[in-house]
Formats: C-alpha cells, structure tokens, sequence
C-alpha cells in the first residue's frame, strides 16, 4: 500500500522556442525542465525524505502533488486519489507545511489555529498535545503572530500541519528555524505519528535529520531522480574511512573486496571499505595495528557521492 | 463556498466596514441638508448666469433636488473613494494579495477548491458593497428625515436604487477580484482596477459637464447608474442588466483562469 505515488511526472515551464523562427520576435520564454519524468513511491506508514540542494525540484514535486501546479506530463496519487482530478479530496486528508511558511499576522495563534481547522473541516485533536510538545504556553498563543519569533511561527506552522491528524503529513523543511530541544521535540512527534501509522513526507537539507528519522530517502538533481532507497542500505553501499597506525609493516590490501584508495607512509595507512566490511576485517587479521579508526557512513558524503556520480 | 472562510474574511474587514459605512452614511447624510437649506439660493446662482448650465448636472446629479442631491451623494469622488475601499482595494488585494503575502499557500492546503475559493471571496466582497452602498442610503434616508424632505422621493423607488447601486460598486468588484486571480502581486490587480474605475470615472463626469464628450459615457460602467432617474420612476431595467452582465463575464473569467493557473512558490 503506497501514500504517495507518480509516474513520469514532468513539470517544464516556458513555451521554449517557437516552432518556425520569426525574426522580429526574436526572445521567446525558455524551457525550463523543473520536474523530468519523477518515479517515486512512498509506502504507507513510512518517513519518506526528499532531498536535494535548491532548485533541484522538491517544491515542484510537493507543489505538484497538492494541485498548485499542474503537472506538465504523467501522473501521481496520493492515498490512492489522482493528484489532478481529487486534489481537493487528497487535502481532506494531509496535512501541509509549507517552506518559509507566512501566516496571518493580525490574527493571535489561537485564532489562527482555529481558523485553519475550520477551513480543514475537522477538528483539531491534536493541537493540545502538540502545543504542549513545542512548549506552545496558552500565553504564547494569545499574542499577534506578527510578534511571533521566527522559531515560533514554525513551531505554529507544524501544529496547524498535524493538529487535525492527517493520514499524510506533507513538510517541507520543517526544522528550519527550530533550536536543538525544539527539533528533538519534533522528531519525537515524528516518532509518535509513526508508531501510530501516520505517513510523513518531508524535504530537508539537513542530512543528519534525515538520516536519524527517514525510513527510506529520495535524492532529486536538476529535477530528476538520482536514487531512492532504504537509509540503512544508503549508508552500507557508502565508503567508510579507515585510518591505521602501525608497529610493523603494513597488511596486503591490494585486491580485498571493497578496499579502495590505499595510501602508507611513516607508519600510517588510510584506506576507504565499501559495502561488506568482513573481507576487509579478515585481511588485517594479524597485522601489527597499534591504532585503529573506523569512520562511519554518513549520509551527508552518501549524498554528496550520489551527486558527484551524477554531476560526471 | 465555505462558511469558515466566508467568516473570517467579514471578521478581518469588520472594523473597516464600520468604518467606511459610518463614514458614507454621513456623507449621505450630508446632501439633504444641503439641498433642503441652501437649494433654493444655489438655484438662484446657477440662474444668475455666472456659471455654465453643465455644473448642475455634474454626473446626473444637483443639489436643487432630493433625487438629484441624494444622486450627487452617490456619484460625488468622496462616495466613489469610500466605496473603493472594498470595491476596489478588497478585490484587487483578495487573491493577488494573499499570494504575495505567501498566506494563500496555507489557504489553499484545506480541502477548498480553487473555484470555491473564488466564490466565497466573491460573495464576501458583495456583501461589503451590499452594506457600504445600504449605508449610503441609509444616510441619504436619515438626512432627508432630519430636513423634513423625505415626502419628496418615493420610497419605493429606492430598494430598485439599492440594487442598482449594489451592482455597479459589484460589478468593479468583480473586475477588481478578475485582476486579482490573473496576478501573483498585489501592485498589477490594484492598478488595473484602479485604472479602469479612474477612466471610466472621467468618461461619465466629462459626458456630463461637455456634450461633446457624451459619445464616451456608453463606455463607462458609471453610465448605467442613474439615481435621479430611479429615484423619480424613470429608472431602466437596460442599467442593471449591463452591470449585471459585467459582473458575469469578469466571474467567468475568473472562473475559468484561477483554476488553470500555476500558483508557483512565492518568492
């Protein structure tokens, strides 16, 4: 059962050139290719990331997916209803953060929640506890939101995402603003929607984020899909740094499965492990180490790898 | 239409409404009393010579009359300037200015369509200009009531002059709120309105204060509101059906290119 699906979905805007040059209208629009041909599914239940550097086409994507724009080829549904034909019955059921969000500053956040549940059309059981959550006092939601500090209008725009329950929450750079006690906070709500079944869909830049939340990732480039799959195997198929100091000499690594870029000198050896670490474990056996690190995979030189892989 | 947006679009203009409403029911107000004390010696003037016959009848209104003085109260620029604040500065700000704003994002993420919204906004708009336009008249009624002079304009004829006046404020609404749904910034939706209303303004007054010029009133919305005419039983059912017209073909607009339009992120 998939929340989030689409196929080839394509978002160009522009007219590009005309089709029989006239001379005297010399500048037609470019085409620009914001979305190419996007396959992604997000399984029911799962924190799904979408990441990729600005302009790469995230927004598009989510735009696209809650009906601010049309797609331009292919199609996609959310919680089994087409991103076209049922978009006002698809934001029934989600809940949308959008990036940067803005907000009514006359009203007090109070009032806005309210007004937004009310334009939601179903009431918010979830505001209380996530108010609580974010440390969002009653005092503080009786104040303008236009004295509200960057952190607390983010804090709001989560709550007006999540207080109605949504099956799907859609986020986008939802910790953007948020300190270090508010993100924890937030990604125990995660956390809490996810034990109860709640799909989430968030785009971030912050790779230490995603990499402590997300299920599975999506990494976008210049509007296409460069990879998706699981965090765990992201971070197994990525090269470890391996650095040695030794007492003797150095153990034959050349041509052990997964070792790469092996260097010594002055008693030192670095090398980068792929994938299966055993073979490489074995090889050392009986060397003379007197130290040892073994640097762990992170996403960010997971993600950074993916885009040197597609940028050549 | 949704009542929570419709709601809340009338809580976030309140103060403005009793605002400008106040405001226009004293202006109505205002021209009976004129007319019923100094009438006569302004007549007096006007037949002394000393100035063109044409400013008696400045936009089809005087003040030698209730119907032609309570006709001034409507066409006069304080009414105009007054009732743009919804006709014009509401409309044109409705979508084009949450758009700007990056608040119609948050909006649009309820389970509202695009044509729903449209609408709920429309009618919220109507019914400012419902209430602006009743003030005005209200404050016409109260002043003739205080001057002694309400036994001269037939109350009948007013609910016809209402009506009439609801849909010539609407139907700039309605081009206010088109412009509004064709643009993503505020200044391109309010200065198209506000041209518009402005030419077709110049149009009506030059027609008629220069005959020359009276070629140019079919062309302009203003000519299809004639208060003095209504006010007197020789109101035409042409007015309302043109401004009626209007209104329709600018919601069909709207209708049809809001929908379509990508609403990309704000910047």
């Amino acid at each position: 059962m998939y929340a989030i699906t689409t196929a080839g979905l394509t978002k160009h805007y522009g007219r590009g050139p005309l089709p029989v040059p006239l001379p005297f209208l010399a500048v037609s629009a470019p085409r620009v290719r914001a979305l190419d041909s996007l396959d992604i599914a997000v399984r029911a239940g799962e924190i799904f990331g979408f990441l990729g550097p600005n302009g790469a086409g995230k927004s598009t994507t989510i735009r696209l997916l809650l009906g601010y724009l049309h797609p331009t080829a292919g199609a996609g549904s959310i919680l089994g209803l087409d991103i076209v034909r049922d978009s006002v019955a698809i934001r029934r059921r989600i809940g949308y953060l959008p990036g940067g969000i803005a907000l009514y500053d006359s009203l007090t956040g109070e009032q806005l929640l309210s007004y937004l549940a009310d334009l939601s059309g179903r009431p918010p059981v979830r505001r209380a506890d996530l108010c609580e959550r974010l440390e969002l006092s009653a005092t503080t939601l009786r104040r303008l939101v236009r004295d509200y500090s960057r952190g607390m209008r983010q804090k709001i725009g989560i709550v007006q995402a999540l207080q109605h329950d949504p099956e799907l929450a859609i986020l986008d750079e939802p910790t953007e603003g948020l300190d270090p006690l508010m993100q924890r906070a937030f990604y125990q709500i995660l956390d809490t929607l996810k034990a109860e079944g709640r799909t989430i869909f968030f785009s971030s830049h912050v790779l230490s984020e995603v990499e402590r939340v997300c299920d599975r990732v999506a990494i976008i480039r210049r509007g296409r899909l460069v990879a998706m799959e699981d965090i765990a195997g992201l971070l197994a198929r990525h090269k470890r740094n391996v650095n040695m100091r030794l007492s003797g000499p150095p153990p034959r690594l050349d041509g052990v499965a997964g070792v790469s870029g092996i260097e010594t000198s002055d008693g030192r050896l670095s090398c980068r492990v792929e994938g299966d670490i055993r073979p490489f474990l074995a090889a050392i056996v009986g060397a003379p180490i007197a130290d040892l690190t073994i640097e762990p995979a992170h996403l960010e030189e997971a993600f950074l790898e993916f885009y040197e892989d597609a940028a050549s | 239409m949704n009542g929570a947006l419709f709601r809340q679009t009338w809580r976030f203009q309140g103060v403005k409404l009793a605002v400008v409403s106040s405001a226009l029911a004293v202006w109505g107000m205002f021209l009976p009393i004129i007319y019923a004390r100094f009438g006569s010696q302004f007549r007096a003037v006007l037949e002394s010579g000393l100035f063109p016959e044409q400013f008696a009848r400045f936009g089809g209104g005087d003040i030698f009359s209730l119907p032609g003085s309570l006709a001034l109260s409507f066409i006069h620029p304080i009414a105009i300037i007054l009732t743009a604040v919804f006709s014009v500065g509401f409309s044109a700000g409705a979508i084009a200015g949450e758009r700007q704003r990056g608040t119609l994002e948050v909006a649009l993420a309820r389970p509202i369509s695009r044509r729903g919204f449209y609408l709920t906004l429309f009618a919220a708009a109507f019914g400012f200009v419902a209430v602006t336009v009743a003030s005005l008249m209200a404050g016409g009624i109260a002043g003739s009531l205080f001057a002694g002079v309400i036994g001269e304009i037939a109350v009948r004829n007013l609910p016809l002059l209402w009506l009439n006046g609801v849909l010539l404020f609407g139907s700039f609404t309605a081009v206010g709120l088109a412009a509004s749904a064709s643009f993503d910034r505020l200044p391109p939706a309010l200065g198209l309105t506000i041209g518009i209303v402005v030419v077709m303004y110049f149009f009506d007054v030059l027609g008629s204060l220069w005959p020359a010029a009276e070629v140019l009133q079919p062309y302009s919305l203003f000519h299809y509101l004639k208060p003095k005419a209504i006010l007197v039983g020789d109101g035409s059912l042409l007015d309302p059906a043109v401004l009626a017209a209007v209104i329709v073909a600018a919601t069909a607009w709207a209708l049809v290119v809001f929908p379509r339009r990508d609403l990309a992120a704000p910047s």
